[in-house]
């Protein structure tokens, strides 16, 4: 039993009832939302700029990427900043809770009857302290190159 | 009327004391210098005599000017320094460490009697440095070993030697019967006049030179000046005298307000877009024109092109300073830090003459002085603790600057105990920024130091000082475009490096708002702003218009482009447009109102998903909040692609 555990540190998250978890090391920092400027013209799932370490940075809405209702913000959203593939980006979370410790061997692929959109972006399952835990692929979650087609498809009907 | 005159009268004086403070501070940028090499010399046992005299000049200076504004604090101060220097040159003192500190404490006081007069805060009690420094002036050299008492230069008091004498007559003196033959009689008794030679300076104003030889320490005679005549020593000092390279002094440097080159920019700014609508003319010559004589054409306007961008760049250096002066500062903030606090320090510092934004510099002064204080009283331990850890007894602190490709890199490194990460740890789960044993690295550490309060010891730094915490230094280097970073290692010491823009992009911008939202507009695309009532708006198909000077204008209406769903503006109400471009491509860009006009710093938008059409870049108006910069050329384009051929738009008909 003492033989040594691989594990790595996640950030947890909520939305739409469901918790997320992403790796803590691409998380640069978790802040309140405050001051999110629009964008006009821009995708859809992109709420607006925030200003981070004196970068303007694309804040993502979560709920839009995976397909729930859009909710207003209140003092339990988090802006959830990530670094993944050279790029800052902001997620934007229901709330988000705590760092913890997911041993490697306790995340299970995911089922193979989830497909498309959600089986990409999908890393693996994880069950922490009895809770089922979505854990990300966030370069997946970050390319809109798959929501592009989503969205402007609808709008060439026009 | 009079009331008008008093304000003229203050404006003045505002003005006045203006180029008093900046005079004021490039002399003690001076001094600082000076000082500093003074006291690299006191360990070599010799004083450069040059190095006095510049000293002496810079508070003669300064008392003068002190004098004229009536900062009466100030004058005293200068003069009492003043006193103390005349007597080191006359080598009545020798120069040693008690004189350099009350020289220090001087100068100290002067500025901080300057920072209350600039504020408008209770200026600080003078009398006790005064007596300090007369107490110093006029008490014999302690002839003790322990304080190693040095000799200025190595100058024989007893033998003859040669003074240069200066006599400058007003009409004053001469009221006073002081005129050139009563100074050449006085000198007569003192001594042999070798020389008199009549200077002409500029403005007509006239001196008189005397080189005399005499055994009488002619400087140690006081009412000289009263005389109007400046005595100095004119012998042995040109072989034995070496004189430091020193950088030039203030009178050779011009000072210029950073809004006037911001509005140099400006124009450069205009230009270019000249330039490129000359282009375009030049583009649509070319059939009517000889090839020959469109290639020459041409020729030229590229040749214009590079010649702008030249200027361009000549305007940016103009804005560069080096970041030397910034670093001796710091050098006295270690001086004092290490004396106050029992530790020994030595600083090294490199890369002075890295240069770097004159707005960058002003604003990272209080980050950097924080960041070497902490390193100072936290980072670095005192002799017995370093040496029982087998340290030596010295810490060790280096300031470094380099440019590095479009950045300049500042670096505050210490040999001390390091960040106590555990403390750091601790202090943060108690606040629950993090669960109590989680991993961290150099970056999460860094944020967590900068939550506001969360630094384990810096409540002292904020009542000694200048109310800077690190969430300060963090958010000051992020507002200017740069980045902070930290390495720490336990018993090894730490390393904060700061990555700054090597300028800002820096421009005039008028604010507007549509839809409900806030918008930047960069004032170089701007020619003219309308006020337009609803009703003077015609539809044209599906585009509208309006008359503008003697034809029409197409209108953008921006919350249509953004797609805004914001609160309309009231139909009735007349709304503002500003005009951009010129003849046939001139538009007319509707917004709900110009807010203002202001001066932005702009920032890119990096990330693919937020470059969109008609959005060239980010700024903040100062609270946080990310403002967007119109992209106008852009949506110009846009607004005369969907109206071509649609509508003669102004000035078209030749």
């Amino acid at each position: 039993m003492t033989e040594p555990v691989v594990a790595e540190t996640y950030v947890l998250f909520e939305l739409a009832g469901t918790a997320y978890a992403v790796p803590s090391n691409m998380v640069q920092q978790v802040q309140m939302v405050e001051q999110i400027t629009p964008v006009p013209n821009a995708v859809p799932v992109v709420e607006g700029v925030v200003y981070t370490r004196g970068r303007v940075i694309p804040a993502l809405n979560l709920r839009v990427r995976f397909g729930f209702e859009k909710i207003p913000f209140d003092m339990r959203s988090r802006l959830i900043v990530v670094n993944v593939a050279g790029r800052t980006v902001g997620l934007l979370a229901d709330t988000a809770r705590e760092f913890v410790r997911i041993p490697a061997s306790s995340i299970e692929p995911p089922p193979e009857g989830i497909s498309g959109l959600s089986g990409k972006y999908l890393q693996g399952i994880a069950s922490v302290k009895g809770r089922l835990v979505l854990v990300l692929r966030l370069v997946e979650v970050i390319d809109i190159g798959d929501m592009d087609a989503l969205v402007t498809e609808p709008q060439q009907t026009d | 009327m009079s009331n008008q005159n008093s304000d003229n009268t203050e404006d003045f004086r505002e003005q006045f004391l203006e180029d008093y403070y900046a005079e004021c501070e490039e002399h003690l940028v001076l001094v600082r210098r000076h000082v500093l090499a003074i006291e690299a010399q006191i360990g070599a046992g010799s004083i450069d005599v040059g190095l006095l005299d510049e000293l002496f000049r810079s508070f003669h200076t300064i008392k003068g000017i002190s004098g004229m504004v009536g900062f009466t604090e100030v004058e005293q101060l200068a003069h009492s320094i003043e006193s103390m220097l005349r007597s080191l040159r006359q080598a009545e003192l020798t120069f040693n460490v008690e004189l350099l500190d009350g020289l220090l404490a001087g100068v100290a006081l002067m500025e901080r009697v300057l920072g209350a007069r600039q504020t408008g805060q209770s200026i600080p009690s003078i009398d006790a440095t005064i007596r300090q420094l007369h107490d110093l002036s006029t008490s014999a050299p302690p002839q003790s070993g322990m304080a190693a008492p040095l000799h200025v230069g190595s100058r024989p008091t007893t033998s003859v030697r040669r003074w240069t004498v200066t006599f400058t007559p007003t009409t004053g003196l001469s009221e006073r019967g002081i005129n050139v033959n009563s100074i050449r009689d006085r000198l007569k008794d003192m001594g042999e006049i070798l020389k008199a030679t009549p200077l002409v300076k500029g403005q007509g104003e006239i001196s008189f030179q005397f080189v005399v030889e005499s055994i009488v320490n002619l400087v140690a005679i006081e009412d000289w000046q009263e005389l109007g005549v400046v005595v100095l020593p004119a012998d042995e000092g040109a072989t034995d005298v070496v004189r430091p390279a020193l950088p030039a002094s203030p009178s050779n440097l011009v000072r210029v307000d950073l809004a006037r080159l911001d509005e140099l920019m400006r124009m450069i700014g205009e230009m270019v877009t000249s330039r490129a609508r000359l282009e375009e003319q030049i583009k649509h010559a070319k059939r009517s024109l000889p090839s020959s004589e469109w290639r020459s054409l041409r020729e030229t306007t590229q040749v214009m092109s590079r010649q702008l961008r030249d200027l361009r760049e000549g305007v940016m250096r103009v804005r560069m300073v080096q970041i030397g002066e910034v670093f001796e500062r710091m050098q006295f903030v270690v001086r004092d830090l290490a004396r106050e606090s029992g530790k020994r320090i030595i600083l090294n510092v490199s890369g002075r003459e890295t240069e770097i934004d004159k707005f960058l510099v002003e604003r990272m002064m209080d980050p950097l002085l924080h960041l070497v204080r902490n390193a100072v009283s936290h980072g670095l331990e005192r002799p017995d603790e370093r040496v029982a850890q087998g340290k030596p007894a010295e810490g060790r602190l280096t300031l470094r600057a380099m440019t590095i490709g479009e950045s300049v890199v500042i670096e505050i490194a210490d040999d001390g105990r390091g960040i106590d990460i555990e403390t750091v740890l601790d202090r943060a789960a108690e606040r629950q920024l993090l669960e109590a044993d989680a991993e961290i690295d150099n970056a999460r550490l860094l944020d967590l130091i900068c939550q506001p309060g969360l630094s384990t010891r810096l409540e002292a730094d904020r009542e000694s000082g200048r109310g800077v915490g690190m969430d300060v230094v963090k958010k000051t280097v992020e507002t200017l475009s740069g980045t902070l970073s930290l390495t720490t290692e336990r018993n090894q010491g730490t390393t904060f490096r700061i990555d700054l823009p090597l300028t800002l992009a820096i421009a005039e911008a008028l604010i507007v708002s549509a839809g409900g939202e806030t918008y930047a507009v960069p004032q170089t695309v701007v020619r003219e702003v309308l006020e337009v009532e609803p009703s003077s708006v015609r539809a044209l198909e599906r585009n509208e218009i309006i008359s503008y000077r003697d034809g029409v204008l197409p209108l953008l209406r921006l919350s249509r482009v953004f797609n805004l769903s914001g609160p309309a503006a009231l139909p009735d109400r007349p709304f503002h447009v500003f005009v951009t471009g010129a003849g046939s491509s001139a538009v007319g860009i509707a917004v709900e109102r110009v807010l203002g006009h202001r001066e932005i710093v702009v920032r890119g938008i990096g990330d693919q998903l937020v470059q969109v059409p008609g959005i060239a870049g980010a700024t903040d108006l100062g609270d946080e909040r990310v403002v967007l910069i119109l992209d106008v050329p852009a949506l110009r384009k846009t607004t005369l692609q969907k109206s071509a051929g649609g509508m003669p738009a102004a000035g078209a008909t030749p």
